[in-house]
């Protein structure tokens, strides 16, 4: 213990209370604790309200017909062609993946649980409400959104931004809106294909194993009796929506990159991160507005 | 198609009114106090000193750059009062030549020359392609090569930079030290463009660092002027 007069000035004094000390320190611990967890909080809010604002303009500007100049026609038949026609095979053969495990399976358990006629209602539930827009937008996101994502980055990087700017086209008519629409269409339509590729493989399948109806029609008739007028607006809901939304994420982390090329890989981790999150949000939050 | 603003001149294409901005970003030097006038037809002629050349000048005459004072004015109108939409539309009928690389590298050559044109006019892509033809020709190109901007020569990506920024009928045409990278003998075909863009009532705000076209007596009647740092001033 040092002696009250020879203690520097900058030498604090320990309370006399430890225990009010030991309080006052939690106290401050909780508090800082939870202002991390706020500020995180705020920061993802802003974020979000930043993409319903870009997703806003995206619409807005998507039914001004005034934006819809030969140029931007041309960068939206580009992305089609690229999210949509490019990734058909691809799809085409997931989905062959999937309709051989899928339909055979749920065939082969139908029919030793003798309930056959079940089989089209169960195969609309776990193709076209989840499976199919599901597997579909992971496709999308690891084969487009990543490649939007590093080419804007890569614009940004190499000021073509404001090469654009400088000529008067305008980035968010030419670069975000085409793109967002397309790859919305594109989810949608490979959807589509991916669910009757997989009807059509699982179909063949258990033709071919004996293990399903082996005339066409009687499988076409209990695929069709298992829809519901919801699943049209889930299918619409979960492909287009999710697709937007991608697109935009792609392009939000794209643009914003302050210009060196080190920024780029991690603009594109950013999009595959949150389009997920994105799209496992809206999935659920469509499948419960439809069916709940 | 483009419409002059109300406010204004009615000749007048460019004005400057006591602009400063401060250094940022790519821009090596600010600008402080920038005043001049471009008429329809005219030529400004702005002398940089080598090493500080890339003046903010051309982003703030195309309004893609708010001066912290003063006031940009393109044929009438402050850039920093129109909208989005009015922007882009003004800025249609800028041409301009870039210092540093000024292509879109994932369009070809003569998407890039065309995009302008065809984003803003109703014209065909055949006659805006010609066009293009006739101008790269014009400036001793074989035509305008085929294939991405990464592909071609520099000197020849240079001179197809002339080729975009005169195309169709401009208002303004913004040439930022044109002749660098250029080859040899080029500076003659491009003296021959100026003139004519000029004829053809455009303005032409011309930012050099070379002594050549600082002397040139072949640019009728231009207003001079001089950067020293930040300041500008008349020659």
């Amino acid at each position: 213990m040092i002696p009250v007069g020879l203690r520097p000035s900058c030498v604090v004094e320990p309370a006399d209370n430890w225990l009010e000390a030991q309080g006052d320190d939690r106290y401050l611990h909780a508090m800082q604790f939870v202002g991390t967890i706020g500020r995180g909080t705020i920061e993802k809010l802003r974020r979000l309200r930043y993409l319903m604002a870009v997703l806003w303009a995206v619409g807005r500007l998507g039914a001004a017909p005034d934006s819809w100049r030969r140029t931007t026609r041309a960068v939206l038949a580009r992305q089609i062609v690229f999210t949509g026609v490019d990734a058909l095979g691809f799809v085409i053969f997931v989905a062959f993946l999937a309709g051989i495990s899928i339909v055979v399976q749920a065939q082969v358990w139908m029919g030793r649980l003798g309930q056959l006629e079940l089989l089209g209602p169960l195969l609309v539930t776990v193709v076209v409400r989840e499976v199919g827009p599901l597997l579909v937008n992971f496709i999308v996101i690891g084969r487009s959104a990543t490649a939007t994502a590093a080419e804007l980055a890569g614009m940004r990087v190499r000021h073509e931004v404001s090469v654009l700017d400088a000529q008067g086209v305008d980035p968010m008519v030419y670069l975000v809106m085409p793109r967002a629409l397309g790859m919305a269409v594109c989810v949608l339509c490979l959807t589509v294909v991916f669910a009757l590729v997989s009807f059509a493989t699982g179909y063949m399948c258990g033709a071919l194993l004996g293990t399903g109806p082996e005339d066409p029609a009687i499988f076409a008739r209990s695929v069709l009796r298992g829809f519901v007028p919801g699943d049209f607006v889930n299918l619409g809901a979960k492909t287009i929506l999710p697709g937007l939304m991608t697109s935009i994420i792609a392009c939000v982390e794209g643009l914003s990159i302050e210009g060196v090329a080190t920024d780029i890989p991690q603009a594109v981790t950013r999009t595959v991160v949150r389009s997920t999150l994105s799209l496992l949000i809206l999935s659920v939050i469509v499948s419960v507005l439809t069916y709940v | 198609m483009y419409e002059e603003g109300s406010n204004g001149h009615a000749g007048e294409v460019l004005a400057f009114a006591g602009v400063s901005v401060a250094s940022a970003g790519m821009h090596v030097t600010g600008v402080s106090g920038v005043s001049f006038r471009l008429e329809k037809g005219g030529l400004a002629l702005v002398h940089v000193e080598e090493g500080a050349e890339h003046t903010p000048l051309a982003d703030l005459a195309s309004g893609l750059l708010a001066p912290d004072a003063g006031r940009v004015c393109f044929r009438g109108e402050d850039w920093v009062e129109m909208g989005a939409r009015r922007q882009a539309e003004q800025r249609g009928c800028i041409r301009r030549v870039f210092q540093h690389y000024g292509w879109v590298a994932n369009l070809d050559i003569v998407e890039n020359i065309c995009l302008s044109e065809s984003h803003h006019t109703g014209r065909t892509l055949a006659d805006i392609a010609s066009e293009a033809e006739v101008l790269a020709r014009r400036f001793g190109l074989d035509g305008i090569p085929a294939g991405r901007p990464t592909r071609v020569h520099p000197m020849t990506l240079r001179k197809l930079e002339w080729v975009r920024a005169f195309m169709g009928t401009p208002a303004l045409v913004i040439l930022e030290r044109p002749l660098l990278g250029a080859p040899k003998g080029g500076a003659e075909q491009l003296l021959e463009a100026v003139c004519e863009v000029r004829e053809r009532e455009a303005a032409v705000l011309w930012i050099t660092d070379e002594d050549r076209v600082w002397a040139c007596r072949e640019l009728a009647s231009p207003a001079r002027y001089r950067m020293n740092g930040e300041t500008f001033g008349p020659a």
